[in-house]
């Protein structure tokens, strides 16, 4: 499909969640360079720094330690050369509270941590091709939550 | 009686004494009038007959001098001549009373002319005994004696002249009075009459006055009597402040919530401080401050210490009333103790439970996200062993794998359910007026792979716009629709149908207290297994199910929601079931 692999950054504090996040993508046909971070303090560190390329899509955990991911998403939306990259959160909490106040933030997708593998690779599949299709700006309400 | 016509009335009272006095005194001054001018015409009554006396002594001495000298003359003897003299003494004596007496100008001149007269016949008289002693010529003697004869007649006549003149002056005078006289009585009289009517119009008008003064007056008395009452009733006391004469006076019931005898001190602003709390008197002194510096009738709360110990719980408020003479503040002090007590204990209780909800909260953040976490990786890690090493698993190992992925699934359905359940709480959300075709199209939407799976048939009415949490109704359309897809007949396409009605107020059903509602009804019915009608209330209970497990998967939850739901919108939810036919709930939500 493509020639360039698409650069995924996921910032998660769970060891098992990023095994589950690179085995899906191992397994998905696009052709994706998937990186880690472990926190929200690592996460700002990483896209701050000038060397760093910039990822298409960052998949963000909310639950994380010293900085969590709704900060992250705040501060991310707030720098002119970063807010343009496409942010799915991802995350356990399926509370209406969290998908609001992350969509008013400027949060692209919300994606509740599913609980198959299978279910996994089709979400980040499916995340992965509408990124590619869509103006970041073009999705709406409707494809906000693409997992309940 | 108002007060108004009281005061009237006593207006009334004074002009009829006015009017009366007046009277009186105009009568009195009449009636002095007249009594003076009878006094009066008594007088010259009294003058008159005086002056008649005093005439006819004149003329009774000058006979008795004429008797003395012709004694004399006959006799020659000295002795007829004592009478003469004393007669001459005694006329004199009477010319000057006549002289005081007489106050008419006619008979004073009368008086003289007739004095003259009398001292005529006196010298004539003198000159006959002259020549009777001197033993002289007889003729002479006569001649003299007829002369004097003469002028003694002259008198008589000039006496009866006068005599006359004053019974004319007297009967004139009386004539005068006697006209005074008859005008009088009469006028005093009808005077006296007049006086009198107002005097018993103003009595009635007085008994009136007074009867209704005291009708008044007993009225007040009840009031005062309740008002008394209603004081220690209502725990209230009253202070009427004199704001002319700086005089205070409490009610006896404030004496009482004071934890004092009634009036046991003097009522002043000084010593019912000494009863405020210390921390509590600046806001007082505040509060009084500014009712006389703004003239703004302020409301104050603060506590009392009593004498023995207790404290009790004040508001304060007052007004200016002012009832023309002297301007008030009427203050009414309220014991709010018990009320304060009770607000306190609630004020407490809502701190509890708001602490509780926030526990709740982190419990449902406990149970959402940390319970779920362990699971949704037991979970993908089943699924990652049996998509990927399925083959190297034993065929006993691939059982135990799907047993243990089974009640990982009734695991999270029973987490899931029971987070629903927990947060169908209505304090945090919100009433909007939505259309509920539009809930019921996302409901179906939201089952649409499930109805699809099924071939299942829906028809629904036309469903109003209704003041409602959004998101739980339309969780109440997936829960009972979604029950209706799951209980089916084996083999038999569910038919669903979803009517709505209107009910007019007077028919709603009997478990709908308020009578005076307006509700929906919507009924929800399918053709699937059905229940036992004795279940109809049990199947609402958390966690009561009708079927095993194996047969129909379910937490024993999704009713509960639904029965939490319908609450939350204030309206009712029922079901009937018939084995084998199916089943209708229905629910009732307020218009």
């Amino acid at each position: 499909m493509q020639q360039e692999p698409i650069q995924i950054l996921l910032a998660e504090d769970d060891e098992d969640d990023r095994l589950f996040f690179k085995k899906a993508f191992n397994d998905i046909k696009i052709k994706t360079n998937v990186r880690f971070v472990n926190d929200g303090v690592e996460l700002m560190n990483h896209l701050t720094q000038s060397s760093s390329q910039l990822p298409h899509i960052l998949f963000l955990d909310l639950n994380m330690p010293r900085k969590n991911g709704l900060e992250c998403l705040v501060e991310i939306k707030r720098m002119t050369h970063l807010k343009h990259i496409a942010i799915a959160i991802y995350s356990t909490s399926s509370s209406d509270k969290d998908i609001e106040e992350t969509f008013v933030q400027g949060a692209n997708i919300y994606i509740k941590k599913p609980s198959d593998f299978t279910v996994l690779k089709q979400i980040l599949e499916e995340v992965v091709k509408v990124n590619w299709q869509y103006q970041t700006s073009g999705l709406n309400r409707d494809t906000y939550l693409l997992s309940l | 009686m108002s007060l108004k016509s009281v005061f009237k009335s006593a207006f009334f009272i004074k002009c009829i004494f006015v009017i009366f006095l007046s009277l009186l005194l105009f009568i009195s001054s009449i009636s002095y009038k007249h009594t003076r001018s009878l006094s009066e015409s008594s007088g010259f009554l009294i003058l008159s007959s005086k002056i008649q006396f005093q005439l006819e002594n004149v003329l009774f001495m000058l006979q008795e001098a004429e008797t003395g000298q012709r004694g004399f003359i006959i006799t020659h003897d000295t002795v007829f001549l004592r009478p003469y003299k004393t007669a001459q003494q005694k006329i004199y004596i009477a010319y000057l009373k006549l002289k005081s007496l007489s106050v008419d100008n006619r008979q004073n001149h009368n008086l003289d002319t007739l004095m003259q007269l009398v001292n005529l016949r006196f010298e004539l008289m003198d000159y006959s005994l002259k020549i009777a002693a001197g033993k002289t010529d007889e003729k002479i003697l006569d001649g003299n004696l007829l002369r004097g004869e003469k002028v003694m007649n002259k008198i008589r006549v000039f006496i009866n002249k006068m005599y006359d003149l004053e019974i004319s002056n007297f009967k004139e005078r009386q004539n005068k009075y006697k006209n005074e006289d008859s005008f009088l009585p009469i006028s005093i009289f009808l005077f006296m009459i007049f006086s009198l009517v107002v005097l018993i119009y103003s009595y009635f008008k007085i008994m009136k006055d007074l009867w209704s003064l005291k009708k008044f007056n007993s009225e007040l008395l009840v009031i005062h009597e309740s008002m008394k009452h209603s004081e220690i009733i209502g725990e209230f006391g009253i202070s009427i402040w004199d704001l002319e004469t700086k005089k205070l006076q409490y009610s006896d019931n404030l004496f009482r919530l004071l934890g004092s005898l009634p009036q046991s001190f003097e009522p002043t602003i000084e010593n019912y401080l000494k009863f405020v709390h210390p921390d509590d008197r600046t806001t007082l002194t505040v509060g009084a401050e500014k009712l006389f510096s703004e003239n703004k009738v302020t409301r104050s709360f603060y506590r009392i210490l009593r004498a023995d110990g207790g404290v009790r719980y004040f508001m304060s408020q007052g007004e200016f009333i002012s009832d023309g003479s002297s301007k008030l503040h009427i203050g009414v002090i309220k014991d709010l103790t018990e009320l304060q007590l009770s607000k306190m204990e609630l004020e407490e209780k809502n701190h509890e439970l708001k602490q509780s909800i926030v526990e709740l909260e982190s419990f449902n953040r406990v149970a959402s996200h940390d319970l779920q976490e362990p699971l949704r990786k037991i979970q993908t890690f089943i699924s990652l062993i049996s998509e990927k090493d399925k083959i190297h698993i034993s065929d006993a190992g691939k059982q135990y794998l799907s047993k243990i992925e089974s009640s990982a699934n009734r695991m999270r359905i029973l987490i899931d359910d029971l987070l629903m359940f927990s947060r169908t709480n209505k304090s945090q959300n919100v009433f909007e007026k939505t259309d509920l075709n539009l809930l019921l199209g996302n409901a179906l939407q939201m089952l649409s792979q499930n109805i699809e799976e099924k071939n299942a048939v829906i028809h629904s009415s036309q469903l109003p716009a209704l003041n409602v949490i959004d998101f739980q109704i339309k969780q109440l359309f997936i829960n009972i629709i979604g029950n209706a897809l799951k209980y089916c007949k084996p083999g038999i396409p569910p038919e669903i149908n979803i009517n709505c009605d209107q009910l007019p107020i007077d028919d709603n059903p009997v478990f709908i207290t308020n009578t005076f509602k307006k509700y929906y009804k919507i009924s929800i019915s399918d053709n699937g297994i059905g229940f036992d009608q004795e279940f109809s209330e049990k199947i609402f209970i958390l966690f009561n199910r009708l079927h095993q497990i194996d047969e129909y998967p379910g937490s024993g939850i999704g009713l509960a929601i639904c029965k939490k739901i319908v609450e939350n919108h204030k309206g009712f939810i029922i079901a009937e079931g018939k084995p084998g036919i199916g089943a209708t709930f229905t629910v009732f939500l307020p218009a």
